[in-house]
């Protein structure tokens, strides 16, 4: 990972207006519940899904269709290292929205009288982090597939046919089929409960497999496709 | 000017693959296959063993360990653990889905068991006439009236969250993981006449 990279990353996440406002609106939202109903915990945060997605999206993508990424890659930076600079940055980014997130929503139990969980804020940071890493992963593969904000657009396709093919096979009972589908919405959405570990529970090693492999995998192949780009200053960029 | 002639064959051939800006990441690679060649393995693992077990019967098939109503309550007191009701019945067919694909799940029950204090509730009325007392109460006091329903409340019996139908592992899940919510979806068995 390249430090330099990282910093440039976060900044240019951190400085478009439009994500501002989106993660404003993301970040804020939960803290409703809370105000209503202090002793709701962290749970009623929710997850940093979308918060991730809204720092994700057009990671890589943007700097192909812009031209930046010819520019960037002229550097001694190798394409691992962009990607895994551009997946480090995502997932710590969205993590220090989650980390304020936990300590605004810490202060107004406080506030309102209403004792912190402080062992489920632990909990809830630990998730959402694990979260972040999975979907910015997940974020980077697509973005290496697709140009501009392209990265949405696959995940939603992706989302939807595994919808679709989940309720095919729950109406023909076709067991496999449904399986498949769930394993695909695993995918995209990479995510492992830290609560066993927490509360002494079984660990379901098939999870912790699961998450790892996705973002093993999503990594990889977002490397592998960057290396066989052939980027060039008359190129498209597609 | 031509370049010095020291230059010319490191200029000439292809660069040393070590500095190659496109190195593929061998290891991480070689990880991730391995890791995605024992997901695979595990999953037909489970599949076989979740095939094995009777499809027609909603007991003794979970991964979940239910507790009797009694000592739900009792552990769910003494752990500060919300209690999960099943409401559910055997000749109800999203009720069986249910079973497959959340209950007899390994990692969907170890998530369940970390979270909540599970208590099946099992609707006899079709096949015996009659529900033991207790089943009767807690359908009453929960106000159920179609299968399965999933009702999340504390040993005091104050509900939080009720997900009424089976509409899939992940979106049931991911609707227990969050905060208190009251859905009803499709796929329902409805309760019998007279069912409580």
């Amino acid at each position: 990972m390249n430090l330099t990279l990282v910093l440039a990353t976060l900044r240019q996440r951190f400085t478009s207006p439009i994500r501002l406002v989106i993660l404003l609106l993301l970040g804020w939202m939960p803290m409703l519940p809370i105000l209503i109903a202090p002793r709701a915990g962290f749970a009623a945060l929710g997850d940093c899904y979308f918060l991730t997605l809204a720092l994700a999206a057009g990671m890589i993508g943007q700097d192909l269709s812009s031209g930046t990424l010819q520019l960037l890659l002229a550097r001694p930076v190798t394409r691992a290292q962009y990607v895994f600079s551009r997946w480090g940055a995502v997932a710590a980014g969205t993590f220090l929205v989650v980390v304020l997130q936990t300590l605004v929503a810490a202060l107004i139990m406080a506030l309102r009288g209403a004792p912190v969980p402080w062992g489920e804020a632990a909990l809830h940071l630990g998730n959402n982090a694990l979260i972040a890493l999975g979907m910015a992963a997940v974020m980077a593969l697509l973005s290496s597939l697709a140009g501009g904000l392209g990265d949405l657009g696959l995940l939603v396709l992706v989302f939807i046919s595994a919808q679709v093919l989940e309720k095919v096979g729950q109406f023909k009972s076709w067991d496999w089929l449904v399986r498949g589908a769930g394993e695909l919405l695993r995918v995209i959405k990479p995510e492992l409960d830290l609560a066993p570990l927490f509360h002494g529970g079984p660990v379901a090693w098939i999870a912790v497999i699961s998450y790892l492999s996705t973002v093993t995998l999503c990594l990889g192949l977002a490397v592998v496709v960057m290396n066989r780009r052939e980027l060039s200053y008359a190129s498209s960029g597609n | 000017m031509p370049p010095p002639a020291t230059d010319l064959p490191a200029a000439a051939g292809p660069p040393p693959r070590a500095h190659s800006p496109r190195r593929d990441p061998v290891l991480l690679l070689a990880i991730a296959a391995a890791l995605l060649v024992l997901r695979v393995i595990l999953g037909f693992h489970e599949a076989r063993q979740q095939a094995a077990q009777p499809a027609a019967t909603l007991s003794g098939a979970d991964a979940v360990q239910w507790r009797t109503l009694e000592a739900g309550i009792a552990e769910a007191r003494a752990t500060n653990r919300p209690i999960l009701y099943d409401f559910t019945a055997e000749w109800c067919p999203p009720c069986r889905m249910m079973q497959r694909q959340l209950f007899a799940d390994p990692q969907a029950a170890a998530e369940i068991e970390s979270r909540f204090v599970p208590v099946r509730v099992l609707d006899r009325q079709r096949e015996e006439g009659r529900n033991a007392p207790w089943v009767d109460s807690l359908q009453a006091h929960y106000r159920v009236n179609s299968f399965p329903t999933l009702i999340v409340a504390d040993a005091d019996g104050r509900e939080s969250s009720r997900l009424e139908g089976f509409m899939g592992r992940e979106a049931t899940l991911g609707q227990l993981r969050g905060p208190g919510v009251s859905l009803r979806w499709g796929m329902t068995g409805q309760l019998p006449p007279g069912g409580r």
